[in-house]
């Protein structure tokens, strides 16, 4: 209940994007309106489809566990909207039967000997811990979320 | 400052062939290609007799090891003077976050081992720099962020301990875009670093702070990264050379993690020669890397040989393919003449240029920038406050989480893992994450062909020169499209090398413009022995920035 108030209540996004972000909770099927957009880069100019649900960053943000500030979100979303517009043009291409490389094709993994060795700096990493106290790197409770 | 060795009988004695590139200078008058009026200082062409050599770039390493080994100078000796020269730079350049305390005991024990006879090491006595996005133990790490603050990591990257190995003075660690993120280094936490070009300039991202301190001769080499050009654009930019290794050619262990598959330790040098001689160096296999490749390691550096040596078209029947692509709109008149330029010159050593369509170049850019932001959303996920890095305390492991990310992380940072978060959701995979990576097959695949019917391909670095600080900063997108020139590369895992090969000059100052040359897989010999040949043969520039000039006249 909590998360999806605070998105109601939050300044930041124009009422469509919550309507939407809402109605998505809620199950209802969503295709999003088609809009032809113009993306300027540099001298082209590139004509982007978003099909795709915009970037709701306050949930974004909440996935990638960033507390953003009301106006960082503010801030960020045009931008973001943007970039991701901007991505819109690989969906224009013809990538049929090409298949996804990971990375590049230089060379083949080389894995070394699945055997365990101990690494000799432990204080290192163990003076490094922000709360430490010993054995135990030590954090917060985890509440239970809705 | 170190005199040219001239000395005849020297060199008849000496048996190594690398030496042979020391015998090598004549006395010339220097052509300035640019005015001294924003510094206020008159230029002089002056006869270069003894003084280094300020038109064509030697190896400071090749310098360096003769002077010390012969006894000639010390390693202190040295190590004071580039000291020096960065203490008086350092207020205007900033290129470092941090200098090494114990630079010049490191260079009193290399002379005690000289004296007593022992080895010494390949690049004993030559002060490096490295980015701080690399791992060294005895020094912060922060990969220019905040929460990373302060941090010691417990390892040193095989980068760093090769160097270590090969008897290197790390001299300190240098500024960049936080995490890699960024082509100005503006992005940095800490501090802006300026183009010792022009101080009102950027000096070029991420790796900016690595290539400022090569310009300014703060340093004699330095490592940075490359994941969509950071080491190839900033040294196109500071008028340095600027050596991308193959993916896989350079261990990667200890390398802060930003985009796995497209990131490279890259090296930065005065000359082609240097940055070759480092490379050596930090290359080979490494079984912390699983990604690193078990290919036997040439010796490049043989190829280093004094002009003296070339004969009389060193280049015949090297076939040069132009980037038809790269110089056209978008792309700044002056950067396109300079590298028309750098045509010309390379069919006077011989190529034959033709020019080359690569189709899928400009979709290369959104496909980087949609996989290095996915990649780097998980890569950062592990900057949770909980075991090392800065910590915003908290009742509740979430808000824990959630805080110490949001106090540490900078704006491009945060923005780019929401990118990625959102292009690898559910539901939109597909239409992001999955397009872009076969865009990369795509692009391998035209480089591929490129280089079947070609040795190398060539195109500027960027498609500008360096602008202005604060140019770029609020227009996220204005600062990608910088990048067109070089992100193919990286999806394609290939070597390139950016040396200078011209000016853009205004009413202010003259800028350095440098190309690119991409070779196939592994064939960093290539570009080194083809850019060597071009860097030794190029008449009329000189690539000391105005800051540091005078020191450089006899």
């Amino acid at each position: 209940m909590g998360s999806r108030a605070l998105l109601l209540l939050t300044p930041a996004f124009r009422s469509d994007r919550v309507l939407l972000s809402h109605f998505t909770k809620c199950g209802f099927h969503q295709t999003f309106r088609q809009k032809e957009k113009m993306v300027r880069l540099g001298a082209r100019e590139f004509s982007v489809h978003s099909s795709l649900e915009r970037p709701n960053v306050a949930r974004l943000a909440e996935t990638a566990r960033i507390s953003l500030t009301p106006q960082e979100a503010e801030e960020f979303a045009p931008k973001i909207q943007k970039v991701v517009d901007w991505f819109g043009q690989l969906q224009d291409v013809d990538l049929q039967s090409i298949e996804p490389a990971i990375r590049p094709d230089t060379e083949a993994g080389s894995f070394r000997e699945d055997s365990p060795e101990t690494f000799d700096n432990r204080e290192a990493i163990i003076a490094a811990i922000p709360s430490y106290e010993e054995p135990y790197i030590k954090v917060p409770k985890v509440l239970n979320k809705d | 400052m170190w005199n040219m060795v001239e000395d005849e009988k020297m060199l008849s004695s000496v048996q190594n062939p690398r030496i042979l590139l020391l015998h090598c200078r004549r006395s010339k008058p220097l052509h300035h290609h640019y005015h001294h009026r924003h510094y206020g200082k008159p230029i002089h062409a002056t006869p270069l007799s003894r003084s280094i050599s300020a038109s064509l770039p030697t190896s400071q390493i090749q310098t360096i090891q003769k002077s010390i080994l012969s006894r000639e100078k010390t390693t202190r000796q040295f190590a004071e003077e580039f000291l020096n020269r960065l203490r008086l730079t350092e207020p205007h350049v900033k290129s470092f976050l941090h200098v090494s305390e114990t630079v010049l005991d490191e260079a009193d024990e290399i002379d005690r081992k000289i004296d007593r006879n022992e080895d010494v090491g390949p690049l004993a006595g030559v002060l490096v720099a490295v980015k701080d996005n690399i791992c060294t133990a005895d020094m912060p790490s922060t990969a220019g962020s905040k929460i990373l603050e302060n941090y010691r990591p417990p390892f040193d990257a095989t980068a760093v301990k090769k160097l270590r190995e090969s008897g290197a003075i790390i001299v300190g660690k240098t500024n960049l875009d936080e995490f890699g993120m960024g082509s100005t280094t503006e992005g940095s936490a800490y501090q802006v670093t300026a183009n010792p070009w022009n101080l009102e300039c950027v000096p070029g991202g991420s790796s900016g702070g690595s290539a400022a301190a090569v310009s300014a001769r703060q340093c004699v080499v330095s490592l940075g990264s490359d994941t969509g050009g950071s080491v190839r654009q900033p040294a196109s930019f500071c008028g340095v050379v600027g050596l991308k290794p193959t993916y896989g050619r350079v261990s990667r262990y200890g390398l802060v993690a930003y985009a796995s598959s497209l990131d490279v330790i890259g090296c930065f040098g005065s000359s082609v020669a240097d940055a070759g001689i480092l490379l050596q160096t930090i290359c080979g296999h490494d079984k912390l890397d699983a990604t690193s490749s078990k290919r036997e390691v040439n010796d490049f550096t043989s190829q280093f040989i004094s002009k003296d040596y070339f004969e009389s078209q060193p280049l015949k029947g090297l076939r040069v393919g132009v980037i038809s692509e790269t110089l056209g709109d978008g792309v700044d008149q002056e950067v396109v003449s300079s590298i028309r330029g750098a045509i010309s010159h390379l069919e006077e050593l011989g190529c034959t240029v033709t020019e080359v369509s690569l189709p899928s170049f400009s979709l290369g850019l959104p496909a980087y920038y949609v996989l290095a932001s996915s990649e780097s959303s998980s890569n950062l996920s592990r900057y949770d406050g909980v075991r090392y890095g800065n910590q915003m305390v908290s009742d509740e492991l979430s808000a824990l989480y959630g805080g110490s990310r949001a106090n540490g992380f900078g704006p491009e940072v945060k923005r780019r893992i929401l990118m990625g978060t959102y292009a690898l959701s559910a539901g939109y995979y597909d239409a992001y994450y999955k397009r872009a990576q076969q865009v990369r097959t795509l692009v391998q695949k035209t480089f591929k062909a490129a280089l079947d019917s070609h040795d190398i391909l060539i195109s500027p670095a960027a498609p500008s020169a360096a602008y202005k600080i604060g140019e770029k900063k609020n227009d996220p997108l204005a600062m990608y499209a910088g990048d067109i020139m070089t992100v193919n590369v990286n999806l394609a895992g290939l070597p390139a090398l950016v040396l200078p090969c011209g000016f853009v000059k205004d009413s202010a100052s003259s800028l350095p413009v440098g190309f690119q040359m991409i070779g196939a897989a592994f064939d960093e010999e290539k570009l080194l022995r083809v850019g060597h040949i071009f860097e030794q043969t190029l008449q009329g520039y000189s690539f000391i920035p105005p800051l540091i000039a005078d020191e450089f006249k006899s």
